[in-house]
């Protein structure tokens, strides 16, 4: 058996998931985590160049091809689909990984494109980079859309709401490197002993001034490879979304209906805070997605939540009236995880936001009606967008028997906002540690 | 010792099954040697008599851990997990494939002395032992390979 050079496996390891992504619209987080996991022996340098690279050229997408279309004669979207997706990938790496040599970068490109039989562009593709490092301290970027590299309806959109400013920090913190949250299922053990084991795993732990129960973690490969993880402790969920476990305030013995809940991380926190007591039942529409969740249930072990293939648009008559609490955290346009997830930047659309608020209507019409009276239904999103957010939850206040609750208080001692009193809160990004979320609490009256 | 011709695909010995080794011979002791050296001056990680035209059940493998593994009549006993990489064989010179092998293996042998031992392998190491192992039953890593057999362009002086 030969030698192989694991430089260049990873690189067209990378140009690979970003071509699935960029050219045939697979979702980043699914083609990313799917690689990683099948090349698990690859060095931890290497898996987290390929992370780094895939994300990175997501998230600088916008600029990369106004710098391209800068420098090319051809232009990003007449250019051969193999050597725009390396191309891009190639500008990141020149503009923001200060690490890796340029020449570095313009070389291995130019053997990928070889490699991948575009022998005729290898000077193209050459000249082009080149002329990019050349340049590249003399860039400059004419507006926001292009400088954070956010489309320009998205940012129209927030100007509608929010002032320069806010929208400058939330811009910020897509961009910036974010460690992985996670949540603590705190009946399965203490704090203490959680954040001992990591430790003792040579995790860098940062404990959250929001929340005592989430924490930041940082320097490890792979989560699986975490003993806290593996008990069943951990559950990655990002704080925004621990705040509706706390906002549900379950009640021991509370029935809890998530119906549309992978991979399962608020249905699981409900699921810790009753403390064996009750029942969470969660819900999705696929069975991929119900996988999912039960692999989240089977690592902790809880026995009082049970996972089932549901689609929310049908009615379940077995559940009318049956829950304490119903958790609607519905398909949405995804604004607030664009540092998450950047490959929405690209296919999220402005007309899908409207489609997206009926289709969250339908799903509300169809699961208020599983709240018994007197209890609760949340509605939340990971988006910002007030047509999807405040002006649903108002349409379902008008709708429907629920009143607002006030949730003062309920979400930590550092979380405040005048909304709160009105049942709801819209996070951004950046003003807050966390995700952009939505969530409002309301109440069915008797 | 000697540096020994390596055979390339087309070559009707490398579809042929080996023969096991019963006790050590001056001519298997020198043939291990050549291996280790033919497979250096290669450049590769691993080697199998059939490679050099003998059809025994010896194969030589280095994966930079260290170690010099020489697997008599290798007998893999158990496999778990999978990785998918990309493997390049010295008989199948210029070219690699994608191939999904197990990621950790348990392999039963002799060694230069004939003495029996358990060798596990992850990673690369596990990857090396299957595909020398099936060199020794006349099979080529090129029946395994996901897609389409590449070429190899990682040396600069091809240019």
């Amino acid at each position: 058996m030969t030698k192989e050079k694991s430089g260049k496996n990873v690189r067209e390891l990378t140009l690979d998931i970003l071509y699935e992504i960029l050219e045939e619209g697979a979702f980043s987080h699914v083609v990313l985590s799917q690689a990683l996991s099948k090349y698990q022996y690859f060095e931890k340098s290497d898996r987290a160049f390929i992370t780094r690279v895939t994300v990175g050229t997501l998230e600088y997408l916008i600029q990369i091809d106004f710098v391209l279309d800068q420098f090319s004669k051809t232009k990003t979207e007449k250019m051969k689909p193999l050597i725009r997706t390396l191309l891009r990938m190639s500008v990141y790496q020149i503009l923001y990984m200060d690490r890796i040599p340029d020449s570095a970068v313009c070389n291995e490109a130019v053997k990928l494109a070889e490699k991948r039989r575009f022998q005729g562009l290898k000077g193209f593709v050459n000249g082009v980079l080149r002329t990019i490092s050349r340049e590249k301290e003399n860039l400059t970027f004419s507006d926001d859309s292009i400088a954070f590299s956010m489309p320009s309806w998205i940012l129209s959109l927030w100007k509608e709401t929010y002032d320069q400013s806010v929208i400058r920090k939330m811009l910020t913190w897509f961009l910036s490197e974010k460690p992985m949250m996670v949540r603590l299922n705190t009946s399965l053990a203490k704090k203490e002993d959680i954040i001992k084991s990591l430790k003792d795993q040579e995790v860098l732990v940062k404990e959250s001034p929001f929340l005592d129960t989430v924490l930041w973690l940082e320097g490890f490969d792979h989560i699986e490879s975490l003993l806290a993880f593996q008990k069943g402790w951990l559950q990655v969920q990002d704080l925004s979304s621990c705040l509706v476990g706390l906002a549900a305030n379950p009640q021991e013995g509370d029935v809890v209906l998530d119906v549309c809940g992978a991979p399962g991380g608020k249905a699981l926190h409900i699921a810790d805070l009753l403390k064996g007591t009750g029942h969470v039942q969660v819900r999705d529409v696929s069975e991929q997605k119900v996988n999912l969740i039960n692999e989240n249930i089977d690592r902790s072990g809880f026995s009082n939540l049970t996972a089932q293939v549901w689609d929310a648009l049908v009615l379940d008559e077995a559940f009318l009236e049956k829950a304490d609490i119903v958790l609607a955290d519905l398909p949405c346009s995804g604004l607030g995880i664009l540092g998450k997830k950047p490959d929405i930047k690209q296919k999220m659309k402005p007309e899908a936001l409207a489609s997206l608020a009926k289709l969250q209507r339908e799903i509300l019409s169809v699961v208020w009606q599983y709240v018994k009276p007197g209890g609760i239904l949340i509605y939340s999103t990971c988006t910002i967008d007030k047509q999807e957010n405040e002006e649903n939850m108002t349409w379902f206040l008008e709708q429907f028997p629920f009143q607002p609750v006030d949730i003062q208080g309920r979400l930590g001692e550092k979380l405040n906002c005048e909304t709160m009193k009105e049942g709801y809160l819209q996070l951004l990004p950046g003003l807050y540690p966390c995700d952009g979320f939505f969530l409002s609490v309301m109440q069915r009256v008797s | 010792m000697a540096i020994r011709t390596v055979r390339v695909i087309g070559d009707e010995i490398l579809t042929k099954p080996c023969k096991p080794i019963n006790f050590m011979t001056p001519r298997i002791s020198n043939l291990i040697g050549d291996l280790f050296e033919t497979m250096y001056e290669n450049n590769g990680v691993g080697l199998a008599a059939p490679q050099v035209g003998i059809l025994k059940q010896v194969v030589a493998i280095d994966v930079d851990d260290g170690n010099q593994y020489v697997l008599i009549n290798p007998e893999i006993l158990e496999t778990s997990g999978s990785q998918t990489g990309q493997e390049g064989c010295l008989s199948v010179p210029g070219k690699c494939g994608v191939v999904t092998r197990p990621e950790w293996v348990k392999v039963k042998a002799f060694d230069e002395n004939m003495e029996e031992f358990i060798l596990e392998g992850e990673g690369l190491l596990a990857r090396a032992i299957c595909h020398e192992v099936d060199h020794l039953k006349g099979q080529m890593y090129v029946s395994l390979v996901e897609g389409e057999l590449m070429d190899a362009t990682e040396e600069e002086e091809e240019e």
